[in-house]
């Protein structure tokens, strides 16, 4: 059968082709058509255009998180761990601000200074962002965003902790300006093997799969500094 | 409410140039809407997810095909939804739609189709199916969102095949004129 010379019956197929009640044998038929007949294809188009739309009747259904996940393995996507061998190139330039800012680090009320330090500073300038500080017994990692510019509108910014050899772990998302993350386990446990910090741009709320996702936008050394 | 057509435009065009930033973003403004339309004619959790899976990948490796000429973005992707979820029905079997399931499904009037009126895209829509033959506007609100088949139409609706037949394609006649003519 050829529909092409049957304006009425392309018309319908195409109707009930983007409709969805035209199925099998002559659904495949028709799919097939549709690859060396552009004009039939634009008429399927158009009569998706009509309907597709009605979509937006449907309450939206949040699918479970782990489907981001899947899809990007599926499509072999970069293991997020590999963002993080960018780090080497920024850590130097960082050590002189670690320096910078370490000397001038306020004291706690008992007049002892923080035990870890970390700088994070923007690759491209060199500039000091965040500093995050604990002490070595602490369950708390005090930050401070030095340059608030850095968040974005919409989305989060990650904190991770990136172990020795190990995936990276989140801190919590970065605060406006200051703030205080829970440490899981006081500071010489949760950051005693941690060479480094860094932050990444995540969805609004933070990474949905507990690994990074988006961009490595900061990082610096996290040293024990007594 | 799906973002603006420009912007799910502008991401796809990043898509298309590998941008995974973007991929998400996009990911992110529409797989709510998308697994909604997938759960709602699959009716089962995992297919749905697993429908949906299969779609992103396919708008990723698509993306560079995409015309904005053609179909809006939404458009686009709600139908490569539709059609896979239509196809993973006919796949030797995921278990036929049960007569009770038949029973039990939402008549979409009002439901979907009520909200539609508020859609930013979908109100000349919603006003040309207020034209309809209520039976006609019943039929073809089955069909897209439960994805039923002319047969079950006619189960559902206790109308022979003939009938539900004629329904739907007077009605998506008559819906093609109205949509035509508005402004």
């Amino acid at each position: 059968m050829n529909c092409r010379d049957k304006p009425e019956l392309r018309e319908r197929l195409a109707a009930e082709y983007a409709l969805g009640t035209l199925r099998g044998r002559a659904r495949e038929r028709l799919r097939r058509w549709l690859r060396d007949d552009p004009e039939l294809a634009r008429d399927v188009a158009a009569w998706e255009a009509r309907l597709a739309p009605m979509a937006e009747g449907l309450s939206p259904v949040a699918p479970p998180r782990r489907l981001w996940a899947k899809i990007e393995r599926q499509l072999s996507f970069k293991r997020p761990f590999s963002l993080w061998k960018s780090l080497g190139l920024v850590a130097s330039g960082a050590v002189a601000a670690l320096l910078a800012v370490a000397v001038v680090l306020p004291l706690r009320p008992s007049g002892v200074p923080a035990s870890y330090v970390a700088v994070l500073t923007d690759p491209k300038t060199n500039a000091a962002v965040l500093v995050a500080t604990a002490e070595r017994s602490g369950r708390v990692l005090r930050v401070n965003t030095l340059d608030p510019a850095i968040h974005v509108a919409g989305r989060s910014l990650e904190l991770w902790a990136l172990p020795r050899g190990g995936e990276p772990k989140s801190l919590g998302l970065v605060p406006a300006k200051r703030g205080d993350l829970k440490l899981l386990a006081a500071a010489d446990q949760s950051l005693g093997d941690v060479p480094s910090l860094a932050i990444s741009l995540e969805p609004h709320g933070g990474s949905p799969s507990g690994q990074p996702t988006g961009p490595v936008l900061y990082s610096g050394p996290c040293v024990k500094y007594w | 409410m799906a973002p603006p057509a420009q912007e799910l435009d502008q991401l796809l065009s990043q898509c298309a140039l590998g941008d995974r930033e973007a991929f998400r973003a996009l990911y992110e403004a529409t797989a709510a809407k998308l697994f909604a339309v997938a759960l709602r004619i699959l009716r089962r959790e995992d297919w749905a997810e697993e429908v949906l899976q299969e779609c992103y990948v396919s708008v990723w490796r698509h993306a560079p095909e995409y015309k904005a000429d053609r179909a809006a973005p939404m458009t686009w992707m709600t139908s490569i939804v539709r059609n896979r979820c239509l196809d993973w029905l006919r796949r030797p079997n995921p278990e036929p739609l049960a007569d009770e399931a038949l029973e039990a499904l939402e008549s979409p009037n009002p439901g979907p189709l009520a909200r539609l009126e508020e859609g930013r895209d979908s109100a000349a829509l919603a006003r040309c199916l207020r034209g309809l033959d209520a039976r006609q506007r019943q039929a073809i609100a089955l069909a897209f969102f439960d994805g039923l088949s002319h047969a079950e139409l006619a189960k559902h609706l206790r109308e022979p095949l003939g009938t539900v037949k004629t329904w739907v394609r007077r009605g998506l006649q008559r819906l093609k004129a109205c949509l035509g003519a508005l402004p």
